[in-house]
């Protein structure tokens, strides 16, 4: 009941997310399910493996991009204020 | 089995359609897409409530983040219950003054993002459904799905 009441009350208040670059880590869940969202939009049958194949593939490659686009784009800042 | 009318035809899309926009999902399990409409149901609802529950309810603001906060109600128009209860939720402070309860930062942000994606993916969702209405896979598929 207690872990109930907690839960709710994580509604009431924001999470403490520090403005650092771990923050970013939280676009990872939101990729996911736009991944999972788009591919059972986008499968003319959904067949459980397949689904969540091609679910893993374009979350790693959607990941794997933005990753390096982070990693040049760092770089690039570098460049210029360097 | 009978035709349909343009007319059925397109009742049965608005139907779909608003299905879709009260419930995640909703639109595809009338058309008997019941993986489909369980999938999206749990993928839009998580997205909204760890948005929620990152920002807390105060990141759906019609008044002051409107924005924002018409991606919010594309999720479902219970969004809108919301706001009240974050008014509901409002403290008195030491001198009797209303103290609402507010978000900002970093969580404020990140709980935005998130309910109003949720918003956007549900669109989609809508407007597949109502596709799929139209093109009458849903009957084709579904009536596969309970064989």
């Amino acid at each position: 009941m207690n872990n109930i009441a907690n839960i709710l009350a994580g509604f009431m208040s924001p999470m403490d997310i520090p403005t650092s670059p771990a923050a970013m880590l939280w676009m990872f869940p939101l990729i996911l399910s736009i991944v999972i969202v788009y591919k059972a939009t986008k499968m003319r049958v959904i067949f459980p493996k397949k689904f969540v194949k091609e679910v893993v593939v374009l979350f790693l490659t959607i990941s794997l991009f933005l990753i390096l686009a982070g990693i040049g784009l760092n770089l690039l800042v570098a460049f210029i204020t360097s | 089995m009978a035709k349909r009318t343009d007319m059925d035809h397109g009742l049965l899309l608005l139907i779909v359609a608003i299905l879709a926009w009260i419930v995640p999902g909703a639109g595809h399990f009338f058309i008997k897409e019941k993986k489909r409409a369980a999938i999206i149901f749990v993928a839009i609802t998580a997205t909204f409530a760890i948005g929620l529950f990152i920002g807390s309810i105060a990141v759906v603001d019609p008044a002051g983040a409107r924005p924002w906060y018409i991606g919010q109600i594309i999720t479902s128009p219970g969004v809108a219950l919301i706001p009240q209860l974050a008014q509901q939720a409002a403290q008195i402070g030491p001198n009797g003054e209303l103290i609402p309860l507010v978000s900002y930062g970093r969580p404020h942000d990140v709980g935005q993002i998130y309910t109003a994606i949720a918003g956007a993916m549900n669109l989609l969702a809508i407007i597949s459904a109502i596709y799929m209405a139209h093109s009458g896979r849903g009957e084709m598929i579904g009536s596969e799905e309970d064989e």
